[in-house]
């Protein structure tokens, strides 16, 4: 009779019971040393592997046409090499399956772009986070978006198609061609397991969110002027000291002079930089 | 070989098959280390309060040297400096780059993400991937917090009980602490680590990984030249810095990437 709450062992099929137990002893160990020491070993492992499937990587997303004083004009082409191209969004991507995230940027001029949306998913199950709570994505406007919800390509494990790197042209129904995605994955993820969690809103961790748009906005003059005040240091350089008026006027103007993050990835591409370098087979990027 | 054996045999390669490269951790193991070490003797400084002190530092770095006020070479030397700031993984940080109006060949990089480079290291330079590697070991230097970590060992910080008194008389004796740091030079681990940061982040981006080499490599044949004195006097020998940085893009397999040697050119010659 076997215990309750424990599964009766069976022998495995061929084998008698004894034989069965005689190797289930040489594998799990006899001494208790050895069981420890594969138990730690398969511990590690587990976790090396579960870290190994964390992934980070951008999405930079154009479709064919420009933009003419703040409007986008559209252009119907089956080329799928074409250069003619207007950038309506970035996503940054980071997974730990079957959990991720996706921080949304948007331009509604291709001047400037927005605030991140974030989307936050399990499998394929996802929802938008917000100052205010979270709202499943099929309910909130983001998800009427037809370029959001070809971003969100999650499959119930979590994981999503397509190449770690490169450029990748998605084709509509009628065979013209609908998204140009420009990939870069991050070669050693970094991110903290918190991002996944729905209940802690953070602004987003790349460049374009708390970078560039935000220059300016976030310091105190209160700070500059209390730098300014020292007056006249005197410095210690490797030709001897040296007097020195700091300038704080020029911290503020530093500051303050801000690139857009559409001219940054106009810069990036032009340069065939970033998510528009080049794919390597050996770049080390993670399957997203 | 016993059955027992075997298996932690194929557990271990299993095991190492799925850990990162033996480099790679070696390295990560040298940081935490440093890290653990620096933590457990010296004050906590918060990411605001690096901001506060790089502001001072950086306001009298333009004390010294005047800001250029050449729009179009700023924006440049901002794009650059963005691209590869992207690589770094602080997302506390919000960097400003600048040229500074100086002959002298230096770039500094002071606490909270203010980085500087000259219009002497900008006429020595000669592609954009040399720019970003220069950039990118700046970047390095903040990511690491080594002028922070150096204000931390002053004698005066111990009588500062907490971040919070870090204000008013204290933090000038933290901004000159750190100035005076930048100026007389960062310790020699300090420097090649922001080199190996440097090359990680720029090649991360997607430039020309020899960019840094490069440009330390051509330092050499300059020695003795008064705009460099400061430049020697604060840095390795570019020798000892070119054969490191060498051997570090060989082990991590780091080769291609962009050069972009005619927009630095096309943006930067033509300021000058």
């Amino acid at each position: 009779m076997s215990r309750p709450g424990i599964a009766r062992w069976h022998p495995p099929q061929g084998q008698t019971v004894r034989a069965a137990h005689r190797k289930c002893r040489a594998w799990c160990g006899a001494r208790p040393a050895r069981r420890l020491a594969l138990a730690a070993l398969l511990a590690a492992g587990t976790a090396a592997a579960a870290e190994a499937q964390r992934a980070e990587w951008t999405d930079v997303v154009y479709v064919p046409g420009r933009w003419a004083a703040g409007k986008l004009v559209s252009r119907k082409t089956t080329d799928s090499r074409t250069d003619s191209l207007a950038l309506v969004m970035r996503v940054d991507y980071f997974s730990a399956p079957p959990r991720w995230r996706a921080e949304i940027r948007r331009t509604a001029d291709g001047q400037t772009m927005g605030n991140p949306d974030i989307v936050i998913g399990e499998g394929t199950r996802a929802v938008v986070v917000t100052a205010l709570g979270a709202t499943p994505l099929e309910q909130h406007v983001l998800g009427q978006d037809p370029l959001v919800r070809a971003a969100m390509v999650f499959d119930r494990n979590g994981r999503a198609p397509g190449p770690a790197a490169g450029r990748i042209a998605e084709r509509a129904a009628d065979g013209s061609v609908g998204r140009v995605v420009f990939r870069r994955s991050v070669k050693n993820p970094s991110f903290a397991d918190a991002l996944l969690d729905p209940g802690a809103r953070s602004g987003g961790r790349s460049l374009l969110a708390s970078g560039i748009s935000a220059v300016g906005d976030q310091r105190q003059a209160s700070v500059v002027a209390t730098a300014g005040a020292r007056g006249v240091d005197n410095i210690q350089t490797p030709s001897g000291a040296v007097p020195v008026k700091p300038d704080s006027m020029a911290i503020l103007r530093m500051e303050h002079f801000t690139v857009g993050s559409v001219a940054l990835e106009e810069f990036l591409r032009t340069g065939g930089l970033g998510p528009y370098a080049p794919a390597k087979s050996d770049s080390g990027g993670r399957q997203p | 070989m016993s059955r027992v054996s075997r298996c932690i045999a194929v557990g271990a390669a299993v095991l190492a098959a799925t850990l990162p490269a033996p480099a790679r951790a070696q390295s990560i193991l040298d940081r935490l280390r440093q890290a653990a070490a620096v933590a457990r003797t010296l004050l906590p400084i918060s990411t605001d309060k690096e901001i506060e002190i790089g502001r001072g530092i950086a306001a009298t770095i333009a004390g010294r040297y005047p800001l250029s006020s050449d729009t179009a070479l700023t924006r440049y030397v901002n794009l650059v400096g963005l691209t590869v700031a992207g690589q770094d993984p602080r997302p506390d940080i919000t960097y400003h780059f600048a040229v500074l109006e100086t002959p002298t060949v230096n770039a500094f990089a002071a606490p909270g993400g203010y980085v500087f480079i000259t219009r002497g290291s900008l006429a020595l330079i000669r592609s954009e991937a040399e720019l970003a590697g220069v950039l990118a070991h700046e970047v390095g230097h903040v990511n690491a917090k080594h002028v922070i970590n150096q204000i931390r060992k002053a004698d005066f910080t111990r009588e500062v009980k907490s971040a919070v008194d870090i204000q008013g008389a204290v933090l000038d004796r933290f901004v000159g602490a750190g100035t005076n740091a930048l100026f007389m030079g960062l310790s020699r681990g300090d420097e090649l680590e922001a080199d190996s940061l440097g090359l990680e982040y720029a090649a991360a981006a997607g430039y020309d990984p020899g960019g840094l080499a490069a440009f330390i490599g051509r330092l050499s044949s300059h020695a003795g030249e008064g705009a460099l004195a400061d430049f020697y006097a604060t840095h390795p020998k570019p020798d000892d810095r070119v054969d490191r940085l060498s051997a570090i893009a060989q082990r991590e397999h780091l080769a291609g990437g962009a050069d972009l040697e005619s927009r630095y050119r096309a943006s930067v010659r033509s300021a000058q």
